[in-house]
């Protein structure tokens, strides 16, 4: 074989690597923008395929709840990519790969790259993370790659989108001559059908979601793939299969003379002083491959199992991770909420007894994309700082639709358990009460049963006895007020979202009578409940 | 004292308060008395045949819908429940209200709700969405509302609400046809062809039920429907306005319409045992002079099908 051609095929090879991310980039959005209600109770595609295929969450979510987790097997599929190929995931499919190779090539500066700042980091990472999800205190989430890049699309760029969207169709249906509005107001049809989501929804902490991922783009500028080469956990795990596997690459070798065009080329510092290319590193980018003057850089053939000899964290610094990955968990259950958890922490529909749902819950924000009534939000604190961006019912901001199961659906991780329509309606996330002093019935003799007319259960839950009281004039009225029947509240918080009041609502939910916690039942009157 | 005491003596003394006053009608009615509005009441299984017939009795759809006008037909698609479950207006009953505008030449059929669950949800779950799809009309326009078209307007004949907003189409339309469902209502009793132009209006509109019944009459004087036909194929008696359980539904294969809203609403108040001056809003529509509410005074034009 000649050199030419060689060269021409590495040539086709490396283009074909950037039409396949732009490709599953595309792929990405698409499978994003689809994982919303569309007019069916079960979604037909959701982006948690994504999650499903991620080793890192796999392993971690699995070592955390010590079983097979028959959901995540997908993820067998990378691995094995990863012993056939390498890395090739992070440098042809990964979605956050491709957005920072398509940000560096409009906002880097090319040339030279410099060494690796922290090589150890994400195998260091990788231990920690594996090593305390062992122990039960589930950190994946807060690194993963997916998480990050979903988390900040759907809870900020995405609906941020849809508000500027809406201000920019509105501003010209008010104020542009009608010549502009013919042809914007299809134009906004359009985009409403097709990228823009039904309805602008609202995100506690999206600022700091998206702030997690706009420092991921903005370490770019300190070096390219800064946090594929110093961070990622996953491509570090990917590399550990990698060096396990039959892929290698043949380096430059003493023929080079002074050349390093390879090495300080390379957006992954793969290439070693010797030209030596590490198979954990590479991510088969082929940019050595077509800019090698003397085209020696080739595929080779490795015996599987001999590269893992090459260890890929030192001894102190493995001991150092491992110390850090026992102490952490040993301090969890010291603290207020292990004894007392928060009352308002009221979880989806579905969603496991709370110990084992925070170390399944992956973040990645897609139950909160998905809730069809805005009402899933990210915890910041009240789960404890291993809980951050885990979902709860804010019911003041949107209400758990009672017919809906979508949330389920989409848990990469069974976090949340799918719901057949049947189970939903009779899973109880939590319990309403009546704040009399707000509730206007009670506070002001004033008639209002708003909760009433919206509670979906088929016997409602919220009954009214007519009573006889003051009202502020000193006369009396018969007025309607509202109770809650303990039976048939399943806690979906529509009675506290709908609440006319302008700003606390007199009516609102806690996850008192929890289903999943039986310790939680609800004091009965016949004496009965108050602890299992 | 006992409770029970108490509420009896309170009974006894606010007697002169609970019972019905006599009603009067506005002064501003005009010294004619006005002429008997014709109400069509109409029973019969085969829905499609049943609006036909409902309509005919009335002067046919032509009468209300002239070529190329600009129609708005406005059913109540509140709830994330199915059509057995009689919370939103019965599909078949739209779709041959919408079929009827298109052969009269309508320029264009809206149809929309503004609904308390999620809006997709409940326009297909309504059956709503499939029905109009089926006609394949391209001037059938089953759309969510757009937030952009609710319009400040200043309600200068209310009593209690005074300025609301509401949504432009259906105060420009060259037709309105206002098409509820009769159900029950935890509030109003029932909710009926007022209660449903609540569907048209945006802002929080939990705040209206203070003062429901009348704030429904002040809303009637400016939502003016050409024609308000009553769904009581199937009635919800009890949970309402959502229901859920089919053992609160009573099938009744009726239709009721008349131009005169409040006429429509107090005859439909009896298919549920009540008189028409228990639902506060009808009584408050009508002492404003907005229709008709005793069923004596009406032209009722009967038929079964």
């Amino acid at each position: 074989m000649t050199t030419v051609p060689k060269k021409r095929r590495y040539l086709l090879l490396r283009r074909g690597r950037v039409l396949f991310q732009a490709l599953s980039l595309l792929l990405f959005f698409y499978l994003f923008i689809k994982t919303d209600y569309t007019g069916s109770d079960t979604l037909e595609y959701a982006v948690n395929i994504l999650f499903r295929l991620d080793p890192l969450l796999a392993l971690a979510t699995m070592a955390a709840v010590k079983t097979l987790l028959t959901l995540m097997l997908p993820a067998l599929i990378t691995v094995v990519l990863a012993l056939a190929l390498g890395r090739s995931f992070c440098g042809w499919l990964c979605p956050m790969g491709a957005l920072l190779d398509g940000w560096s090539r409009l906002f880097g500066k090319p040339g030279r790259q410099s060494p690796t700042r922290f090589p150890h980091l994400p195998a260091t990472l990788l231990v920690i993370i594996l090593v305390s999800a062992l122990l039960g205190l589930p950190l994946a989430g807060y690194i993963d790659p997916f998480s990050i890049l979903v988390r900040g699309f759907s809870q900020a760029l995405y609906p941020g989108l849809n508000d500027v969207s809406v201000a920019f169709f509105t501003w010209t249906y008010q104020q542009a001559p009608p010549l502009v509005n013919r042809i914007g107001e299809p134009i906004y049809a359009f985009l409403q059908q097709t990228v823009l989501p039904a309805e602008q929804k609202f995100y506690q902490w999206g600022l700091v979601s998206l702030a997690v991922l706009l420092l991921v783009f903005a370490l770019e500028f300190y070096q390219r793939r800064f946090f594929c080469r110093n961070l990622c956990p996953l491509g570090a795990l990917l590399g550990w299969f990698a060096r396990l596997g039959f892929l290698a690459m043949d380096g430059g070798d003493t023929g080079c003379g002074t050349c390093r065009l390879c090495s300080s080329r390379c957006r992954m510092g793969a290439i070693d002083d010797q030209r030596h290319i590490d198979a954990g590193r590479c991510i088969l980018c082929m940019d050595c491959f077509t800019s090698c003057p003397r085209q020696i850089i080739a595929f080779s053939r490795a015996l599987p199992g001999v590269r893992a000899a090459e260890v890929s964290l030192p001894r102190r610094r493995f001991i150092g991770s491992l110390s850090a990955a026992v102490l952490l968990p040993a301090v969890l259950g010291t603290r207020t909420l292990a004894s007392r958890p928060d009352p308002l922490l009221i979880r989806p529909p579905g969603s496991l007894a709370e110990a084992e749902f925070l170390q399944r819950c992956v973040r990645c924000g897609q139950c909160m994309q998905v809730c069809i009534s805005n009402g899933l939000q990210p915890v910041m604190l009240r789960a404890g700082l291993e809980g951050m961006f885990s979902p709860y019912l804010v019911a003041r901001t949107g209400y758990c639709e009672f017919n809906c199961t979508l949330c389920g659906q989409v848990c990469p991780t069974g976090a949340i358990s799918e719901l057949t329509r049947e189970q939903k309606h009779r899973f109880k996330i939590g319990h309403a009460w009546f704040d009399k002093n707000l509730c206007l019935p009670y506070a002001k003799g004033i008639p209002c049963i708003v909760c009433e007319e919206h509670c979906p259960t088929p016997d409602k839950a919220i009954r009214f006895r007519a009573a006889a009281v003051l009202d502020d004039r000193g006369g009396t009225r018969i007025v309607k007020q509202p109770y809650v029947v303990d039976d048939w509240c399943i806690g979906c918080g529509i009675c506290e979202t709908m609440c006319p009041l302008p700003g606390r609502s007199g009516i609102f939910v806690t996850s008192d009578g929890e289903g999943r916690h039986p310790e939680k039942r609800l004091p009965a009157a016949d004496g009965g409940g108050y602890g299992p | 004292m006992k409770r029970r005491g108490f509420l009896k003596r309170l009974l006894l003394c606010t007697a002169g308060i609970s019972l019905p006053a006599p009603l009067l009608r506005a002064a501003g009615a005009g010294a004619q008395p006005a002429p008997a509005p014709d109400i069509a009441r109409v029973t019969g299984a085969d829905y499609p045949v049943l609006v036909k017939e409902t309509l005919d009795l009335l002067g046919g759809m032509k009468r209300f819908v002239s070529p190329g006008q600009r129609v708005v037909v406005k059913p109540n698609i509140g709830w994330d429940r199915n059509p057995d479950q009689a919370a939103n207006t019965h599909p078949l009953v739209v779709r041959t209200l919408v079929e009827m505008a298109c052969e009269a030449d309508a320029g264009e059929v809206m149809v929309f709700d503004f609904p308390c669950n999620e809006k997709r949800r409940c326009y297909n779950n309504s059956g709503i969405s499939d029905a109009l799809a089926a006609i394949g009309d391209k001037r059938v326009k089953l759309t969510h509302m757009d937030k952009r078209k609710f319009k400040p307007i200043t309600i200068s004949d209310g009593k209690s609400l005074k300025a609301w907003d509401i949504y432009e189409d259906a105060l420009t339309a060259d037709c309105y046809i206002n098409v509820p469902v009769a159900k029950h209502h935890g509030l109003s009793r029932l909710t009926l062809g007022l209660k449903n132009s609540m569907g048209v209006i945006g802002g929080r509109r939990g705040g209206l039920h203070h003062n429901l019944g009348q704030n429904l009459a002040d809303l009637a004087t400016v939502v003016r429907p050409s024609l308000t036909v009553i769904d009581a194929t199937r009635i919800l008696l009890d949970n309402g306005p959502q229901g859920g359980s089919l053992d609160d539904v009573r099938k009744m294969d009726t239709l009721l319409a008349s131009t005169d809203p409040v006429a429509a609403d107090a005859l439909a108040t009896t298919l549920f045992d009540l008189d028409p001056d228990a639902i506060a809003s009808t009584v408050a529509a009508y002492q404003m002079g907005l229709g008709e509410m005793q069923p004596d005074n009406m032209n009722i034009m009967e038929r079964s099908v």
